[in-house]
């Protein structure tokens, strides 16, 4: 029965396929096409999730839509059946079992991490936009985005980029929702494989990305936003943009999209990062009972990272606190710097080292408290970044944990 | 769109057939070292043809002869070219889009003098601080919209506990009107903050809130035409003030979380968020806000589902009839019945609502009721040749939403079987070779639904 309504909405989408240029007709039969997979499987109380017959032309839309409607329809749609039919979710259980983890194999997943054999083979047969990606094509895309944000106008992004956004805002979705499921069964069971098994265990453990060049890519664009914000104040209301030439409407289109995209696009990595801090802390946590193993591999922990980038640019530090909002991470963030210029000279091992007393923000503070410790950290750090430092950490303190510090 | 560095394939396509190639249109501003660039991608594209095309020919060289043949026959095959573009161009010339925008006027004056009183403000200025900050009645907006920007604001309001009428008011200001995308982003973060169902307490925790008259000069400022009278309406054109400014998306934002919090703190009336669906439909009609499609959308969920149950049966009607009143009868009527979301029970019930009113304003209002309706689509000869298939394409594309998930096909056995013998026609008696604009598209349309209403 699914299979017949598959086909019945498939083959509005093959009527246009035959046509050899973009054309409007092209594109509304796309449109189209969208409509009617959201009339088919999101409507009714029609429980089958569609097959990659169906996934695969939206992604492939998404990914290579001629206009910026289909590319948010699409990205629409995909978000939509991701929440009706997810491909993992834990399955709550009675009493003092513990939850399950339910994973649907078959499930279409923008993401495939196969071995290097069974990839080379699906390289040699050709890669269309409509297939899913593995792990180097997600640092391709993040460098692409990275250029982006480097040197081009954000005012006015081409569509491309505005999908690419959105393509990676979807990526991140699916990486969370998974990672998140996980964890939650994790904590319950202890149990290494499941959060291993994670798309973003996976994707970060791959050979064929650079894993730290990947890290400051998605930093560097983040501190990027920022920068272009402040110096992007013109308005469309403002007296003088009268004597600015004449908006087009196309010009009037790309602004508004692209300030979209922009503030999006921030959100996206702020969760990507935090994400895979969360991993490193599991992982952690995991080595400290025996469960990694060497097939785990070896992999800096992003908050490192994050402090050595931020250690040899101290001009980052305020457009990444601008736009890095999570409470418990920004707060992580500024510990670990403090306590990185305020080591004391024991030795003390990596493992011992998170468990330490002053790693509290009072313990900041009481460094503070006489004039020869705050001269000597104002001597190494600088005066301002350490009042940057400070009322950024208490901001996370006074109003996410008000009681804790107390 | 179309990659312009990526090589030809010259396997697939035939430089005949092949369109000329019309450059794209700029998004930038082009500067010189971009034309020549481009001057020379072009003229190495048009090289690459011609020496493919010369390698062609030299395949025939041994019949010279039909040289002249060849180039008569590629002339007349460009000509074909030409009028089939030119039939295709054709019907195209309805658009769905109309432009919901027109000219801007001047941001209400934003003086705050109350704004010095605020306790915030006060309690700097009183204290110690203020050598420290050197704060005075010019520097002390600065000193608030700092606050604002680093989020300082809105969480020294909740440790308050209350939002007074000073702030609110200038924030909602700044929200509104700033010509500053940070500004506006921090202040409509700030309300959101205020208008978040998280909130404790049963009341919203400010002394002021926007009335539904203030968003609605917020739009008029902004040139949004309230009644188009019709799409093509030109009000001079080439003015920097026209069409929609960037603030729109924090308008849109902002009404989204303020129907959230209609349940907690009733601020506007039924009809008054009746008014909010109207104006969101139509937003959502000018292609100038593409960029905004999600935000569009979420923000019309959270208003339709502000309305109470009582509310919402005769509102629903009351949308639904005034939006068939005001939308044009073209493809922009079924663009703004696509947008209503199917996938809540409410929206999918505006969507069929919405559908049918539109119907029946397109059938010029003759029919009555349900089985009218449909008994007089099915009357319609689409074999006709003086058959209007435009109006039949809009016509079965609102019964398709009117009846999609509508609890009537299965209350009315009588509706189902009209719909059907409707979809049949329309999919017969077309045939697959009728040139007709639109006939192709009726066709496939109605063979679509009839197989999805079968299952």
């Amino acid at each position: 029965m699914s299979r017949v309504r598959e086909e019945n909405v498939l083959a509005i989408l093959d009527a246009s396929t035959t046509a050899s240029n973009p054309t409007q007709h092209q594109t509304d039969d796309q449109i189209a096409f969208l409509r009617a997979v959201r009339g088919a499987f999101l409507v009714r109380d029609y429980q089958t999730h569609p097959t990659n017959k169906i996934y695969e032309p939206v992604f492939g839309i998404m990914r290579m839509g001629s206009s910026l409607e289909l590319i948010l329809e699409s990205f629409r749609l995909l978000c939509d059946l991701h929440q009706r039919f997810p491909r993992v979710h834990v399955l709550d259980k009675d009493g003092s079992e513990s939850p399950e983890l339910v994973v649907d194999e078959d499930a279409w997943s923008p993401f495939v991490f196969s071995s290097d054999v069974a990839w080379s083979v699906r390289q040699s047969a050709g890669k269309t936009s409509s297939s899913p990606l593995d792990s180097s094509a997600f640092q391709t895309l993040i460098e692409e985005l990275s250029e982006v944000f480097n040197d081009a106008n954000l005012q006015a992004l081409e569509t491309k980029t505005l999908g690419n956004i959105l393509l990676f805002q979807y990526l991140v979705r699916i990486l969370e929702e998974d990672f998140v499921a996980r964890k939650r069964v994790y904590d319950e069971t202890m149990n290494w494989t499941l959060v291993r098994d994670s798309l973003l265990s996976m994707l970060l453990s791959s050979r064929r990305i650079n894993y730290r060049s990947l890290m400051k890519d998605c930093f560097f664009i983040i501190c990027g936003l920022c920068q272009d914000c402040t110096q992007s104040s013109a308005g469309l209301i403002s007296s003088d943009s009268s004597t600015a030439k004449p908006t087009t409407t196309e010009n009037t289109t790309v602004a508004i999209a692209s300030l979209e995209a922009v503030n999006n696009i921030g959100a996206s990595l702020q969760k990507l990062l935090i994400i895979i801090m969360e991993l490193d802390t599991l992982r952690k946590k995991a080595d400290l009972e025996g469960g990694i193993t060497r097939a785990d591999g070896v992999r800096t922990p992003l908050l490192e990272i994050i402090l050595d980038e931020l250690t040899y640019n101290r001009d980052l530090l305020s457009p990444f606190f601008q736009k890095f909002h999570h409470p418990k991470w920004k707060l992580e963030i500024i510990l670990q710097y403090f306590s990185k210029y305020n080591a004391k000279p024991s030795v003390r091992t990596r493992r011992s080292n998170s468990s330490t007393e002053d790693a509290t923000f009072n313990g900041v503070l009481r460094c503070f408290s006489n004039i020869t410790s705050t001269k000597k950290i104002i001597k190494k750090i600088s005066k301002d970044v350490v009042q940057l430092l400070l009322a950024h950490g208490f901001q996370v303190i006074l109003f996410h944990f008000p009681f804790s510090n107390k | 769109m179309v990659d312009m560095d990526a090589p030809l394939d010259f396997e697939t396509e035939d430089p005949l057939l092949s369109c000329p190639v019309i450059p794209q249109k700029r998004k930038k501003v082009m500067d010189l070292d971009d034309l020549v660039a481009d001057f020379y991608r072009e003229k190495n594209k048009v090289m690459e043809r011609e020496s493919k095309r010369a390698k062609v020919r030299k395949k025939y060289d041994a019949d010279d002869d039909d040289c002249s043949k060849e180039a008569l026959l590629s002339r007349q095959i460009d000509e074909c070219h030409n009028q089939m573009k030119k039939i295709g161009d054709e019907e195209e010339v309805s658009s769905a889009s109309i432009q919901v925008f027109g000219n801007r006027k001047p941001a209400p004056p934003a003086a705050f003098p109350e704004l010095r009183s605020c306790s915030i403000l006060q309690s700097i200025e009183s204290d110690k601080f203020k050598s420290l900050l050197e704060v005075n009645g010019e520097t002390g907006e600065i000193l608030l919209q700092g606050l604002l920007l680093n989020e300082w604001l809105s969480k020294l309001v909740s440790l308050h506990g209350h939002v007074e009428k000073s702030i609110a008011k200038w924030v909602f200001h700044l929200m509104l009107y700033s010509p500053n995308d940070e500004l506006r982003a921090a202040a409509c973060s700030f309300w959101c903050t205020i208008l978040s169902p998280e909130n404790e307490g049963h009341k919203l925790p400010t002394e002021w809130v926007p009335n539904h008259s203030e968003l609605r000069k917020a739009l008029e400022t902004y040139g949004f035409l309230f009644s188009i009278s019709s799409p093509a309406e030109s009000v001079n054109k080439n003015s920097g003030d026209r069409g929609p400014p960037k603030n729109i998306s924090v308008w849109i934002k902002f009404i989204a979380a303020y129907c959230h919090a209609r349940s907690k703190q009733p601020t506007f009336s039924a009809s008054e968020a009746e008014e909010f669906i109207e104006i969101i439909i139509f937003l959502y009609l000018d292609t100038q806000l593409q960029g905004l499609l999600i935000q569009l959308y979420e923000c019309l969920q959270s208003v339709i589902s502000c309305f109470t149950d009582e509310e919402w049966s005769t509102s629903c009607v009351n949308i639904a009839k005034s939006l068939a009143c005001r939308l044009p009868r073209d493809l922009s009527c079924l663009r703004a019945v696509e947008c209503i979301s199917e996938i809540s029970t409410r929206s999918n019930h505006l969507r069929n609502v919405v559908s049918y009113h539109v119907l029946l304003v397109c059938l010029d209002n003759k029919a009555p009721n349900e089985d009218e309706v449909l008994r007089s689509l099915i009357s319609i000869d689409v074999k006709d040749k003086n058959c209007d298939l435009f109006k039949v394409y809009i016509c079965l594309v609102l019964t398709e939403n009117w009846l999609l998930s509508n609890p009537i096909l299965k209350e009315r056995p009588i509706i189902f079987e009209m719909w059907g013998v409707y979809l049949r026609q329309c999919s017969s008696h077309i045939t697959s070779t009728d040139l007709r604009p639109y006939a192709s598209k009726i066709r496939t349309r109605a063979s679509y639904c009839l197989h999805e209403s079968r299952r």
